[in-house]
């Protein structure tokens, strides 16, 4: 017991400092896919049919690709081709890249439930274009984008800890380095997994709960 | 071009290993989520508790991170898994995750007035589960079980870092000998882009089929 | 329990928590007795026949049925009581409920083949022939969903007499219909009233009631508030909340708008 508790107190600051890389990863890839995706949603609805064809082919073709390999292309193959991108660099690309496609279809998909009754029922009220946009579509849009965007969140937090594999120093590159010198590997990767679980379970359940009791209050 | 064809080969045995362990894990965490799933939902308190946090685990921890504590983890309990054990036990632990909730919404999807029907036609609960519930279940569940096929064939990926010869452990090893990173993990990338491209068309045939009463 | 007596409920009540949806409900049913249930909506005459096959469990009070008793609290009947009453009692929903996976000769033996252990060839014959009498032979081989809602109720009927029941209980069966497919389904409950079936009947359709029930029950404020031969309570009802209901079904033109007092001209200004 003794053992135990002073290995993982002996590592906590070498995986909190891959924690915070992590977390950054995080973000900066969130805000990637999410402007990228909003750019692809607009795409797959535009009226022109090259950005549609465009659009499409991307969301169709990245997201059946794993995720490691889109890495490994972007770092690897990239700088054989002459483009040499940072690990840090590649890892964001990446993981923005592919989240793109998610959260496109999760804004597509939102866009398109919007019942052409509540458009109609705004515009017969006189409500100009923008105002049904801003008063009627997107209040409606973002309770429906909420739940699956929380969740794809929990995953792309997830799939950062395959960026050790290009030596990112994430969460997880820490607990193999810490591992390898302390040849504790049970008790290093169980600590990284805690870590882990709790931000799992702050965007599961504490986000989860909180749009739930939103959306309660609003109906 | 040459290093293309080279590779066409390992690459290709690599990806029929991948659909093999695919395969195999897929039938074993659908029996087990199945069965996951009627005792999360009937069973007594303690095994409801324990699937619910069994599942919550499996979703909240990095994949790499589960398939690691089964490969590297144990050895330090003495325990040495094959690279082969390893992976079809970690596939089969995470596919039963994601299986019971797959089953578990498709149950829940069922309305009520279905087991009243049953229940009024003097049906038992366990004919009721397997003749009524269960197969309409299976219809709603297709579409998730869909992409749920497609996520367990893009986990084998992360198989090569335990060294379980797959695609992705031929292109990398390819990669190592020749340098040539662009055009194999592109191979690899392909490989995986046409096994999904199958795996979504079989799945829209299975929807069309049971379309019929849907 | 007289012997031509099949169901009996004596002073049934049931709550949903604390909610009281009925209270004091007792009814009578003879063998070859049609019995209508008629009542505002929320009065509780689905969860009342709803009790009768013990689908849904009462509070206090005892139902004799075809036999056995079960008294209302926390006296479960076993398996086997409950299995015996609900083969021996058909039902047939609102909503029809028909089994989305199975085709139309499937839904009907599933039971039959099931519970009864019917061999297979004689439960198809027999369906077949429930099929012919409400008109539907040539439907057998289709999916539920690719029938009109008249067609879907008339299978669920065909449904619960396969199993070869001694009472039947429907539910409203004919509220979710559009009017003109009304008609194929009350000659189908019709025709069952006239071969002597004994049957339960909650309905929001008076004249069907006037004509095919023996008995008639008016279910309102939580209870029974008036019950005797259909066309005594339907043509002179003797109690005022039951004449009230009655007016109001008769002459909904009549009823008046909460708002009137306020004399706002429609899309006046105050
Ligand atoms: N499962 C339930 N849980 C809680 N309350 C219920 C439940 N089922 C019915 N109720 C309530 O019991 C009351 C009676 O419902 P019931 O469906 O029996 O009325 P009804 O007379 O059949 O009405 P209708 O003519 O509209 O079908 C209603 O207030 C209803 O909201
Ligand atoms: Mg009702």
């Amino acid at each position: 017991m003794q053992t135990l508790w002073s290995a993982w107190m002996q590592y906590l600051p070498l995986l909190l400092r891959g924690t915070a890389m992590t977390v950054e990863l995080t973000a900066a890839a969130l805000v990637v896919g999410v402007l990228f995706g909003f750019l692809l949603a607009l795409g797959r609805l535009s009226r022109v049919p090259a950005l549609d064809t465009l659009a499409t082919g991307y969301v169709e073709v990245v997201r059946a690709i794993p995720v490691l390999i889109i890495l490994f292309i972007t770092y690897y193959g990239f700088a054989e081709l002459g483009l040499v991108l940072s690990g840090i660099t590649a890892a964001v690309v990446s993981l923005g890249g592919f989240y793109a496609t998610q959260y496109g279809e999760i804004f597509r998909g939102a866009i398109l439930g919007i019942d052409r009754g509540q458009t109609e029922a705004a515009t017969a009220l006189g409500l100009t274009s923008a105002q049904t946009m801003r008063r009627v579509v997107l209040p409606q849009a973002f309770f429906t984008i909420l739940p699956p965007a929380t969740n794809q969140l929990s995953n792309l937090i997830k799939d950062t800890s395959l960026v050790f594999t290009i030596s990112v120093a994430d969460l997880m590159y820490q607990a193999n380095s810490a591992l390898s010198v302390n040849f504790l590997p049970m008790d290093m990767l169980l600590e990284a997994g805690v870590i882990y679980f709790i931000f799992y379970l702050i965007i599961a359940k504490v986000l989860g709960r909180w749009e739930v009791s939103v959306q309660r209050r609003r109906n | 071009m040459h290093i293309a064809l080279e590779y066409a080969g390992t690459i290709g045995v690599g990806g029929l290993k991948d659909v093999a362990l695919t395969v195999v894990s897929l039938i074993l965490s659908i029996i087990l989520g199945t069965l996951f799933a009627l005792g999360r939902l009937y069973g007594p308190w303690p095994v409801r508790t324990l699937i619910y946090w069994y599942v919550e685990i499996i979703r909240g921890l990095p994949a790499i991170l589960q398939l690691f504590i089964i490969y590297f983890g144990f050895t330090q309990w003495g325990i040495n898994f094959s690279p082969l054990t390893a992976a079809l036990i970690w596939l089969v632990a995470y596919g039963t995750g994601y299986a019971v909730e797959i089953f578990r919404s498709g149950i829940m999807e069922i309305p009520t007035g279905q087991r009243e029907a049953a229940a009024a036609l003097g049906l038992s609960s366990r004919t009721t589960m397997i003749r009524v519930v269960v197969p309409q279940a299976y219809a709603i569940m297709l579409p998730p079980l869909t992409s749920f096929v497609v996520l367990q064939l893009k986990n084998t990926t992360l198989l090569y870092l335990i060294g379980f010869a797959d695609i992705m452990y031929e292109a990398r090893l390819g990669v190592d000998a020749t340098n040539h990173a662009a055009i194999l993990y592109f191979m690899a990338a392909l490989a995986y882009l046409i096994l999904s491209l199958i795996i979504g068309r079989v799945g829209v045939r299975l929807e069309r089929n049971v379309a019929a009463y849907r | 329990m007289s012997n031509d007596v099949v169901i009996r409920a004596d002073r049934l009540s049931k709550r949903f928590g604390t909610l009281t949806v009925f209270e004091d409900v007792s009814i009578e049913v003879k063998k070859r007795e049609v019995v209508a249930i008629i009542g505002p909506s929320g009065a509780g005459k689905s969860t009342f026949i709803r009790c009768i096959n013990y689908l849904h469990t009462f509070n206090q009070g005892t139902l004799e049925i075809l036999g056995h008793t079960i008294v209302g609290g926390h006296n479960h009947p076993s398996k086997d009581v409950l299995q015996d009453i609900r083969t021996r009692v058909g039902m047939v929903f609102q909503t029809f409920n028909l089994f989305p996976h199975l085709n139309v000769i499937e839904n009907i033996t599933l039971a039959p083949v099931e519970v009864k252990k019917v061999p297979r060839a004689q439960a198809n014959a027999r369906a077949m022939e429930l099929l012919e009498m409400v008109g539907l032979p040539h439907k057998a081989e289709m999916y539920p969903k690719r029938l009109s809602g008249g067609e879907q109720q008339r299978v669920a009927i065909c449904r619960a007499l396969a199993m070869e029941p001694e009472v039947m209980l429907f539910d409203e069966p004919t509220s979710m219909l559009d009017p003109e497919l009304v008609g194929e389904v009350l000659a189908a409950i019709r025709r069952l009233a006239k071969e002597g079936m004994t049957m339960v009947l909650v309905t929001h359709e008076m004249q069907f009631a006037k004509e095919v029930a023996d008995t008639v029950v008016i279910m309102a404020d939580h209870g029974v508030v008036e019950k005797g031969p259909a066309r005594e309570v339907l043509e002179s009802p003797r109690t005022e909340r039951a004449q009230s209901f009655l007016h109001r079904v008769l002459n909904p033109e009549e009823v008046p708008d909460p708002l009137e007092q306020e004399v706002l001209p429609i899309g006046g200004r105050r």
